[in-house]
């Protein structure tokens, strides 16, 4: 590895990190969308700014994105507040109009300004290694890096400060403003953070690719902890590993390194959802299928526990007549029943063994009193009782 | 008994969109009451907690507590909202979610430590929960989070407690949880005020009631005002139906 390759991929990092941690956040407050509309509001930030510096990563460019960009937030709650429109509506209202100023004003001074519109939507990260800041005759290393490590230390820093007051209000908004916490200044100040690590990373992986960065790697961590805590690490992790992988694959394909990390969150959130131990596809489907089994197994033990004094309703034969279940339904419950010892087959005729009927009682008493503390016991056992 | 009063409200009004909800509200709650809030659909009874507790903004109208404004007087103050009001798959425990009941006295930026993490711990304890401690909030069953819900209020260790539909969607058994931890708050000279949906339980569980319908119909002692006047002037002709509900 070359120097220019290290450093690439530190910028890939630094920037995964800077947006995992208020990605967390906007995907635990269902507010994803937000961030697609930030991504492409900050363009007349970011054009104007640039026509006065003409310096793409001038604090001056860094600050006017950054208030386009909080800019939209608060026209979006205007809008919604109107009552006329629901959110995403007014999201979809806003950001194209922000938008196009933006790319009206690009296009009205394409001539004079060396400022286009790929770059600004899709970044270049093979470039950055080449804008660098320089002190006299020391090399202080990459702009981007300087630029996206001073919003990511500011992050951490707000995030530690503030961890409670974003937990409390992201969980619940009612409780924090009682408590004094002003889920307005909370709120705000998110969207500011979001607003400027977004004009930060846009320069490296670009405005829309910036979007992935936030939501991906927060939603992939979603799905495998229960921790807020462990929820940031994990998204800053994924957000890591999409960084370095997503370089690498583009090294090898010869492709672009923004779009590589993006195809790599992609694909490790998609192994996510299909794998998780309890949010993920495969596990709901069985615990589904499991239930399913379950209920009919119930019903099955209820049918024999309601009829204990008559044979001819026990018969093997009979079931499928009286219960209405296919023979293979049928089959799939007398043979998981008689895994568990719940019945005893004897001359075709079944009968509930102690187990058997203990459990039936239990599940009757759970099904009609519907208790807290019954429940528990049931969890154990079954999935059926564990939502 | 002309007890202090606990919670002062003088023309209130509260509107969302130019549409008032909550219309000149007079209402003086004494110290150490167990009162409902009563009234039908959108009758306005959560929006006079969150107007109380300064969640939201009122057109008209001041809210004392203890004679001072909520703001600073907040530390006298627990709040128990809805439980529907927030997402239950939020990746947290259920003693984390208590200790979030410490986070007012604290202040900003200030962490939970050691002794926040016990008192949590005993609020757990006292609403039957404490072997839940650690279990992810959306394993609980309906009835477990509004105990949790309970304790977080609990743990701030209030003088008035503003609970919204505590009893909404629990099973029976924590509903007498609940309403005996209510009374012994109470006895301990506590103010509770409470949403409240059945009529049925109201003399059994309060001693004071208001009945609301965007206007204050009437408050005191239920024993003196809970009858079929008020009920109608409050709901209508056909609050029986409203009671069998």
């Amino acid at each position: 590895m070359n120097s220019a390759q290290i450093e690439i991929q530190l910028i890939a990092s630094l920037v995964a990190i800077a947006c995992a941690i208020p990605g967390t956040f906007l995907v635990l407050r269902k507010m994803a969308l937000i961030t697609d509309a930030i991504s492409h509001s900050i363009l007349p930030g970011i054009v104007i700014g640039f026509f006065i510096t003409h310096d793409l990563s001038s604090p001056l460019l860094i600050l006017l994105a950054t208030a386009s960009g909080v800019l939209t937030v608060v026209l979006v709650e205007f809008i919604q507040k109107t009552g006329l429109v629901k959110e995403d509506t007014a999201i979809g209202l806003v950001f194209p109009a922000l938008f196009s100023i933006g790319i009206i004003l690009i296009s009205k001074n394409a001539s004079d300004v060396h400022l286009d519109i790929d770059a600004v939507l899709l970044g270049e990260l093979a470039f950055a290694p080449f804008d660098r800041i320089t002190v006299g005759t020391t090399d202080l290393g990459p702009k981007s890096l300087w630029i996206i490590g001073s919003i990511l230390i500011t992050t951490l820093l707000l995030l530690i400060a503030f961890f409670k007051e974003l937990k409390v209000s992201t969980f619940d908004k009612g409780l924090a403003a009682s408590l004094g916490f002003s889920p307005a200044i909370i709120h705000y100040g998110l969207m500011t953070v979001s607003s400027v690590t977004t004009v930060g990373a846009f320069d490296a992986v670009g405005a829309i690719l910036v979007i992935a960065l936030m939501i991906a790697p927060a939603a992939t961590a979603y799905l495998l902890t229960q921790d807020l805590k462990k929820m940031l690490l994990l998204a800053t992790l994924f957000g890591i590993t999409g960084a370095i992988l997503g370089y690498w694959s583009a090294h090898l394909l010869d492709a672009s390194i923004s779009g590589s990390i993006t195809t790599v969150l992609g694909i490790v959130f998609l192994l996510v959802y299909l794998f998780a131990k309890n949010k993920g596809l495969i596990s709901v489907l069985y615990r589904q299928k499991q239930q399913q089994k379950e209920v009919l197994l119930l019903t099955f033990l209820l049918h024999l526990h309601n009829h204990s004094d008559e044979e001819e309703e026990r018969k093997v034969a009979h079931l499928n007549d009286h219960i209405n279940w296919q023979k293979v339904k049928s089959r799939t419950v007398l043979s998981l029943a008689l895994k568990n010892n719940m019945i005893t087959i004897d001359n075709q005729i079944i009968a509930l063994t102690d187990k058997g009927k203990t459990f039936t009682e239990e599940a009757i008493n759970y099904i009609i009193t519907n208790k807290d503390t019954e429940i528990e016991k049931m969890k154990d056992r079954f999935f059926l009782f564990r939502g | 008994m002309e007890d202090q009063i606990a919670v002062k409200i003088d023309d209130l009004t509260v509107a969302y969109d130019y549409k008032p909800v909550l219309w000149d509200i007079d209402l003086a709650i004494p110290e150490g009451v167990l009162m409902a809030i009563v009234g039908p659909n959108g009758a306005g009874k959560s929006t006079l907690i969150k107007a109380i507790l300064d969640i939201l903004k009122p057109i008209a109208g001041s809210v004392e507590i203890y004679g001072k404004p909520y703001k600073k007087n907040r530390a006298l103050v627990a709040y128990v909202p809805q439980k529907g009001s927030v997402d239950w798959d939020f990746p947290t425990t259920a003693l984390d979610v208590v200790m979030m009941g410490t986070y007012g006295s604290l202040g900003w930026i200030k962490r939970p430590g050691q002794k926040e993490k016990k008192a949590a711990l005993e609020a757990l304890e006292k609403v039957g929960m404490l072997s839940f401690k650690s279990r992810q909030i959306s394993q609980l069953s309906g009835g477990q989070q509004q105990r949790i819900f309970l304790a977080r209020a609990l743990v701030q260790n209030a003088s008035i407690y503003f609970m919204d539909e505590p009893f909404q969607g629990v099973d029976a058994t924590t509903e007498k949880a609940i309403i005996n931890i209510l009374k012994e708050l109470r006895k301990a000279g506590k103010t509770v005020v409470v949403v409240h949906h059945d009529l049925q339980t109201v003399p059994e569980y309060f001693d004071w009631v208001t009945f609301l319908n965007v206007k204050k119909i009437a408050t005191g002692p239920v024993k003196d005002i809970f009858n079929d006047d008020n009920l109608t002037k409050t709901y209508g002709i056909n609050y029986k139906v409203a009671i069998t509900q």
